[in-house]
């Protein structure tokens, strides 16, 4: 398998407090890698890390071979990175299509040049992306919804704007925060057929999850981190059945 | 007519301050420091070289471009609510600057700007410049902040993490945003030079942001006709209580209750401005979001 994804030797805190102690982690085109541990492990911390929100103290962090931890934020997602949120973070004042049109890695109408000398090419990009978005809504079941304002949506279906916003960035990289908290029944279903299709489209995925049978279901490997480090790596079968962190996990 | 001018020159500073307060959420209250920059560019110009007017009033926009980009790519880099306190540091800094030089006028100001117009048809002339000029200013920033431009601008209102997240420059739109916005001013500054052809320090001084941000409040943030009304109805009102012909102990006072009554009663009865669309109901779109996570959890 392709390698996507490599952290060597990754590190940071914010004070005394560690959030990434020496990471290191790989993940491969196809695969889901689900991240699992208590709260405060580590586990955002990591995809902050990685797609940009915080630079590392040390370490290297290459997108398919080329190191990208010089990079700021918004590089980095023209690069390929895409990443959801724990709380979604969907620009509330718009329709559900207009948070998924801002989201292509390439966007003529950010620039005042453009907007000013080249408003064809704008227009030609912006048709474009609206196919898009619609084929990517069609694929949940959301495409009657695309000129609702997306704070008009129950709560399981801005979830998936969310994941649709994020899937107009077409990157090797998909990184899901949460995606499964306080979803449930049809949604629940959608979140995770997108998932799966995601990952055989020959994308990495990453997803940080606290329901367990998501993981379950979903991943082919699973990294389980503690106080900012990985402790194990190996199938979710492994790791739940490894005494050790289960007892760390739910405190039992 | 005069109040006119004035009128149409407060439209197009409260026009450009919505861009940059309401429209890009940037937080700043050095606007009057780019009037000020364009006023006596274009009036050191007019005095001392033989440019013409409109030569004057460009080269003061683009002085207050430049001041600007500074001011935005120094504060910005720190962070969004550091820009707050920069601005104010340079609207005070560059004033008392302004106010000490010799060559500015110093506190008595800058006199003897040369009139390019004269005779009786000199105010109506001014009149129907300015005008164009507020017409064309409410047309380019309606332009700007309609289709994915003004849609990017929005997005990064909302959420700027997401949308820096999603690929997008959010320090560049914010600079450029800024700039266009302080260049509007120095283009006012520089109308208002050639008009009254007389600039005093204390017509821009830092409460001049407190006057443009009433109207722009007023009249309604972040729409496009706001700060048109706003500008409109705070200087024709204070005109208009003048034909009571009441005295001037009273009359002072009397301006000032008005002024901080309407903000008052704005606030209150409608906190989105007159233009904007139903002041409350913006309120329930926001809290939306919250009952909705409640029901998730």
């Amino acid at each position: 398998m392709t390698e996507i994804l490599r952290l060597t030797g990754v590190c940071k805190a914010f004070g005394g407090i560690v959030v990434a102690d020496d990471i290191n982690l790989s993940i491969d085109a196809g695969e889901i890698l689900g991240l699992i541990g208590p709260n405060g492990a580590g586990k955002t911390s990591l995809f902050n890390l990685i797609s940009g929100v915080v630079r590392p103290d040390a370490g290297r962090i290459m997108l398919q071979g080329a190191p990208i931890d010089g990079m700021p934020l918004y590089r980095r997602a023209r690069h390929g990175i895409a990443r959801t949120w724990q709380n979604m973070l969907l620009f509330t004042s718009m329709s559900v299509m207009e948070n998924l049109l801002i989201a292509p890695r390439d966007y003529p109408g950010e620039s005042a040049l453009l907007l000013a000398f080249g408003r064809t090419a704008i227009w030609r990009a912006e048709a474009e992306m609206r196919a898009r978005g619609m084929a990517i809504l069609a694929r949940m079941d959301l495409a009657q919804a695309a000129d609702t304002m997306v704070t008009d949506l129950p709560f399981g279906h801005q979830k998936l704007v969310g994941l649709a916003r994020t899937l107009m960035n077409d990157g090797a990289l998909l990184l899901l925060d949460e995606p499964m908290a306080g979803v449930e029944g049809a949604a629940y279903e959608t979140m995770q057929r997108i998932v799966r299709e995601e990952a055989a489209s020959g994308r990495a995925v990453c997803v940080v999850e606290h329901n367990v049978s998501f993981i379950k279901d979903l991943c082919t490997r699973a990294v389980f981190m503690a106080q900012g480090r990985i402790l194990q790596t190996g199938s979710v079968h492994e790791l739940l059945a490894s005494e050790a962190l289960t007892e760390l996990y739910f405190g039992v | 007519m005069s109040v006119a001018v004035m009128i149409a020159i407060f439209i197009i500073l409260a026009s450009s301050y919505n861009l940059v307060i309401g429209y890009g959420g940037l937080a700043t209250v050095a606007h009057p420091i780019f009037f000020a920059l364009g006023a006596y560019t274009a009036g050191l110009l007019a005095i001392h070289t033989g440019l013409s007017a409109p030569l004057c009033i460009a080269a003061g926009a683009i002085v207050a471009i430049a001041a600007s980009i500074l001011l935005a790519a120094s504060a910005l880099r720190v962070s969004g609510d550091y820009l707050l306190i920069a601005s104010l540091g340079f609207q005070l800094g560059l004033l008392q600057m302004i106010r000490n030089f010799e060559w500015t006028g110093g506190p008595g100001g800058l006199t003897d700007i040369p009139s390019t117009i004269t005779g009786a048809a000199r105010t109506p002339a001014y009149l129907a410049i300015c005008g164009a000029v507020a017409a064309a200013t409410v047309a380019l920033i309606a332009w700007i902040v309609r289709g994915p431009y003004g849609r990017a601008i929005t997005a990064m209102r909302d959420e700027e993490l997401a949308f820096t997240a999603l690929g997008r420059n959010a320090m560049n739109l914010k600079i450029v945003l800024f700039a266009i916005g302080c260049g509007i001013a120095g283009i006012a500054g520089g109308l208002y030079a050639f008009y009254y052809q007389y600039l005093s320090p204390e017509q821009f001084d830092v409460l001049q942001s407190a006057t443009i941000l009433t109207m722009v409040v007023l009249g309604g943030m972040g729409t496009t006709w706001g700060p048109v009304v706003g500008a409109a109805l705070l200087l024709a009102i204070p005109q208009a209580i003048t034909f009571l012909d009441l005295p001037p102990a009273i009359m002072a006072p009397a301006q000032g209750i008005i002024f901080t009554g309407l903000v008052l009663v704005f606030l209150f009865l409608r906190p989105s401005g007159l233009i904007g669309t139903s002041g409350r109901g913006a309120m329930p779109a926001a809290l939306g979001v919250h009952d909705h996570s409640g029901e998730g959890t």
